[in-house]
């Protein structure tokens, strides 16, 4: 009968053999539900740990200690911390650093090879300097030995896209993901970026979230002139600061809808991009947009900004990560929570679907960790598949990066249930999201002098001048370390 | 007529430099009382129903966002790592700097005037030039976060300061006293004790208080030579800001208890800073 | 260097302007009266407050959707003022905040050093009849300046490496419109890991700070010097 061959549909589907999408034809083919589904993998899935063939004592004793980000991520792994040592009698110890000041913290313990931290938190960017640099350990070594790993781990429930973003050769202009590359860390939770919206003001207005970035614009300006008999202040609101930050979530999810590149490519020697025509009719229709409709104090603007003027009701709608707009709407010490709809956004009138840049934070090992082994065992089991469902169905851990957990009905219920339209903006967008940028070293020299143009440009200057500026600035930075 | 308009100008510059630094100040402390929500309003809310929320938060350690998440703070220990750190850095500046200050002021011994100097060199070496090699020599010998580790190396920041605020004051103290106590028949530590220390106080009340203050307020030191165990509350009131909210109320309030033990200080200090006017007129 | 103009403009007109505005505290203060005596505390709080924390709260202070600043500065006919988001004004509101925060350096300094200067040249010009303003510059002023010189080294020291404040607000922004040497070094170690590159610019840096106290301390030591000879006369 049909639920026998379900069955060995999904152990094909957990051990990374076979898509979701098709896991999900199948199903449909044989008439199984989402919820039955589900719940066929739940039983297959969240076999007990240790029960396996699996020492997970190996390591009983010892202590290990992480380096780690305040964010809810963290909130959720220490929730469930507990489980962990229960399993492997292990001692987990943890420091927690602010934001703002956590990659400081970072870069001083990996530069000075303290062995005082074992794993640590990080997105895929920081690897580019971390990786080439020794401060962080190829997990391939771990992830592909089986005597390491346990064996449900199922890496290859983890979405493609993530697991390739957090990986490369080290060679500039190489795609992560390529052959060669290294597993410089492993995906644990990521950002899409989309449009968040006030649905109650967009009710008001008579409007439906932005099908392209003309509308978006026209929108946003609409917002900002009706701003004074209203209780919003401005239209769209998107990070601005004088940081690579400004560069990755909505503005690169933007440009690279519109098919344009950071870099050409040819053959290892890369060249700056930002100044071609069509870059620069996008960054005119962008720097109108945010100069008209954005927030007026734009240039200091954050994560933290962004979300916090939407969830206070300054802002009708933001581009920038799903999960941001998320976070502002659960918690209920916002004005507007409650009040968000999600929307998959595609900028490109001519383009069919969208293609977010992705952020992923990831978990990496420290390369002067003295307990490596040790530390591997917390990792496959924090973002292995049954602390992964914990935390995307008990906590705050989303986006989760595995397949079973976005396959799962606990999860789907309790997003539908929260977040109008988010998961068809997670649907929309997923298959267009990867790192949009040319994988390099200079990453963050090069965004950040990007958004300070940005900057010029929305107080101002002339765009065809300003990008021909920051080409040539680029340039000769890549030539000084041999990339151009 | 003329006296009129000063006193009418002296007037004007108090209400213009009370307005100007105490405004911020009160309004810190009047959002202590508020919820994020009545903060953020376009047109600001003067009347509001004040809530006690923050505070209890900050000292329970643990915020409840109903339906949401827990909200785990850590600014008792904090403000605990603070004091220790600031109130030890004041201490061992003290304990050095004073003598010191004195020595420079008082005996013209060779190679003193560079000594002094290389001291207040300290003071100017860019936190961001020693902080990594400090952070790995600190590993290496085990001092990797330690409060000893870090009063160490506050006293760059609080023993230049103190060093050469409290020696222009005992350069302006008359030898001629001291050595009448002295002829007396007094040792060298007693007339320093009862003479110069006293005389210096003023002097020293304000460098104390400054020292406390740069001390309290460091941020960049104990951030990477420590773990999140001793960070002191200025590192500690960062980690309020989380992925979904600016809690503006709380800061608000984790500024207001964070000023609360140095503004206690300058109220007891405030009594020496005004002695030495009494005592001028021994001096020159 | 294109930080210069900005480099030079930021640190000389903060320092004057806290130098003066704490040496016009210092004198409003220096009679002992109760409101005196409360304010030489109360005047202290901007700088108690840790500069990275007065900068996040000076951020919403002059929001333009939530500020209580600029909603009272609306009243007067000042409506969206650009703060630190416009190279116009960014240099403007870095001054501001570091005008707030460490005035009251230059203040408690100077006031201690004023209530701890000698009578007996004031009681001889009084004696005299000579007028206010000759008091003040031949005889208060003259007494004051080591201190005025002490207080105002140590706020160039910290103003050449002043970081909170700016990455705070500006992080040398719009565009490179405040761009200063401490904040590219910040980037250059902590952002880009350019850990070596860095530490070369911090060593220029130590050496300008180097050679800025060096004239700052003989001219130190002059003038205690001659202050001291002035009053033995």
């Amino acid at each position: 009968m049909s639920h026998s061959k379900m069955k060995s549909a999904i152990d094909t589907f957990l051990k990374g053999k076979m898509s979701r999408r098709d896991l999900l034809i199948k199903a449909g083919r044989y008439g199984i539900g989402f919820a039955a589904l589900t719940k066929l993998m739940g039983m297959q899935v969240t076999s007990a740990l240790a029960a396996q063939d699996f020492d997970w004592k190996k390591h009983s004793g010892t202590t290990i200690k992480l380096l780690m980000n305040k964010h809810p991520y963290m909130d959720s792994m220490i929730a469930e911390l507990d489980n962990f040592k229960a399993l492997t009698g292990m001692n987990v110890e943890y420091d927690i650093f602010a934001e703002d000041v956590y990659f400081d913290k970072v870069t001083a313990a990996l530069s000075s090879k303290s062995s005082e931290y074992d794993a640590f938190m990080t997105g895929a960017y920081m690897t580019w300097t971390y990786g080439p640099a020794g401060w962080c350990a190829d997990l391939n070594d771990f992830i592909q030995d089986s005597n390491k790993t346990n064996p449900s781990y199922n890496w290859n429930d983890v979405v493609g896209n993530l697991r390739d973003a957090c990986s490369w050769s080290g060679v500039a202009g190489d795609v992560p993901g390529a052959a060669g590359s290294k597993q410089w860390c492993m995906p644990w939770g990521f950002e899409l970026n989309s449009v968040t919206y006030n649905m109650r003001y967009f009710e008001k207005a008579g409007m439906k979230p932005p099908g392209d970035l003309v509308e978006m614009t026209d929108q946003a300006e609409y917002f900002t002139k009706n701003a004074g008999s209203n209780e919003w202040s401005y239209g769209i609101g998107t990070r601005g600061s004088r940081s690579w930050a400004t560069i990755h979530p909505g503005f690169m999810s933007a440009y690279a809808n519109y098919g344009l590149v950071d870099f050409e490519n040819n053959g290892g020697k890369l060249k700056a991009a930002m100044n071609s025509q069509a870059s620069k009719d996008f960054h005119k229709q962008w720097v109108k947009m945010i100069a008209s409709s954005g927030p007026a104090n734009w240039s200091g603007y954050t994560w933290y900004e962004v979300g916090n003027d939407i969830g206070a009701g300054a802002s009708a709608m933001i581009f920038d990560a799903d999960i941001l707009g998320y976070f502002f709407n659960g918690n209920p010490d916002n004005k507007e929570a409650g009040n968000f709809g999600f929307h998959g956004f595609t900028p490109n009138p001519s383009a069919s679907a969208p293609t977010p840049n992705v952020w992923i934070w990831s978990l990496a090992m420290s390369n002067f960790s003295k307990k490596k082994d040790a530390a591997w065992y917390w990792m496959q089991w924090c973002n292995g598949p049954e602390n992964a469902m914990a935390g995307g169905v008990k906590h705050n851990q989303v986006n989760p990066v595995r397949e079973s957990v976005w396959a799962s009905g606990d999860f789907d219920d309790k997003i539908r249930g929260t977040s109008p339209g988010y998961m068809e903006q997670y649907n929309s967008s997923i298959d267009g999201s990867k790192i949009h940028f040319t994988a390099q070293p200079l990453f963050f020299e090069t965004t950040t002098e990007w958004a300070a143009a940005l900057q010029e440009m929305q107080t101002g200057s002339n765009v065809d001048e300003t990008l021909d500026k920051l080409a040539s600035k680029i340039d000769r930075m890549m030539k000084d370390v041999g990339l151009a | 007529m003329s006296i009129n308009v000063w006193s009418i100008l002296k007037f004007f510059a108090y209400v213009a430099i009370i307005m100007f630094f105490l405004f911020p100040i009160a309004w810190i402390f009047n959002m202590s009382f508020m919820t994020n929500d009545e903060i953020l309003r376009k047109v600001p809310v003067l009347f509001y129903e004040p809530t006690f929320k923050n505070y209890i938060g900050l000292w329970e350690g643990e915020i409840a966002i109903e339906g949401f998440a827990t909200m785990y703070v850590y600014f008792k220990q904090n403000l605990i790592n603070s004091a220790i750190l600031s109130v030890g850095s004041v201490s061992v500046t003290l304990l050095l700097g004073v003598p010191a200050a004195y020595a420079f002021a008082r005996y013209k011994f060779k190679g003193g005037e560079d000594i002094a100097f290389t001291l207040l060199s300290f003071r100017f070496a860019p936190a961001l030039l020693i902080i990594l090699p400090l952070n790995l020599y600190f590993s290496e010998i085990g001092l990797y976060d330690s409060y000893f580790a870090l009063i160490w190396v506050y006293q760059l920041i609080t023993l230049p300061l103190l060093l050469w605020i409290v020696r222009g004051y005992f350069e302006d103290i008359s030898p001629d006293i001291e050595y009448a106590y002295r002829l007396d028949g007094h040792s060298w530590f007693q007339s320093f004790w009862k003479i110069s220390i006293p005389l210096a106080k003023p002097g020293i009340a304000a460098a104390s208080l400054l020292c406390f203050i740069y001390a309290w307020n460091n941020f960049v030191f104990a951030l990477i030579l420590g773990s999140s165990q001793i960070q002191p509350v200025t590192v500690g009131a960062l980690a309020f800001i989380t992925a979904s909210a600016i809690p503006y109320g709380l800061i608000a309030c984790g500024i207001v208890v964070s000023v609360l033990p140095t503004l206690i200080l300058a109220l007891f200090i405030q009594k020496y800073l005004v002695q030495g006017l009494s005592l001028g007129a021994i001096k020159g | 260097m294109e930080y210069d103009k900005s480099f030079f403009n930021l640190y000389f007109f903060t320092i004057i302007i806290e130098l003066l505005l704490g040496l016009g505290i210092a004198l409003l203060l220096a009679k002992r009266n109760w409101l005196n005596n409360i304010l030489g505390v109360l005047l202290v709080l901007p700088l108690m407050i840790a500069p990275a924390l007065a900068s996040l709260i000076w951020r919403l202070l002059i929001n333009p959707n939530f500020g209580i600043v600029n909603y009272l500065l609306s009243f007067i006919g000042i409506d969206d003022f650009t703060w630190a988001s416009h190279p116009d004004t960014v240099l403007f509101t870095l001054i501001m905040v570091d005008v707030w925060v460490f005035t009251p350096f230059i203040m408690i300094l100077l006031l201690a050093g004023l209530r701890s200067l000698p009578r007996q040249p004031f009681e001889a010009a009084e004696l005299d009849g000579v007028p206010e303003y000759y008091k003040f510059f031949r005889i208060t002023l003259p007494m004051l300046f080591p201190f005025i010189l002490t207080a105002s080294l140590f706020r160039l020291l910290e103003s050449i490496q002043q970081f909170d404040i700016i990455y705070a607000l500006s992080q040398g922004g719009p565009g490179e419109s405040s761009m200063v040497f401490q904040v590219s070094a910040y980037l250059q170690t902590f952002q880009y890991t350019n850990i070596g590159k860095a530490a070369a610019m911090m060593v220029v840096l130590w050496a300008i700070c180097y050679f800025l106290c060096h004239v700052f301390v003989q001219q130190w030591h002059k003038l205690k010097i001659k202050t001291k000879g002035e009053l033995l006369q």
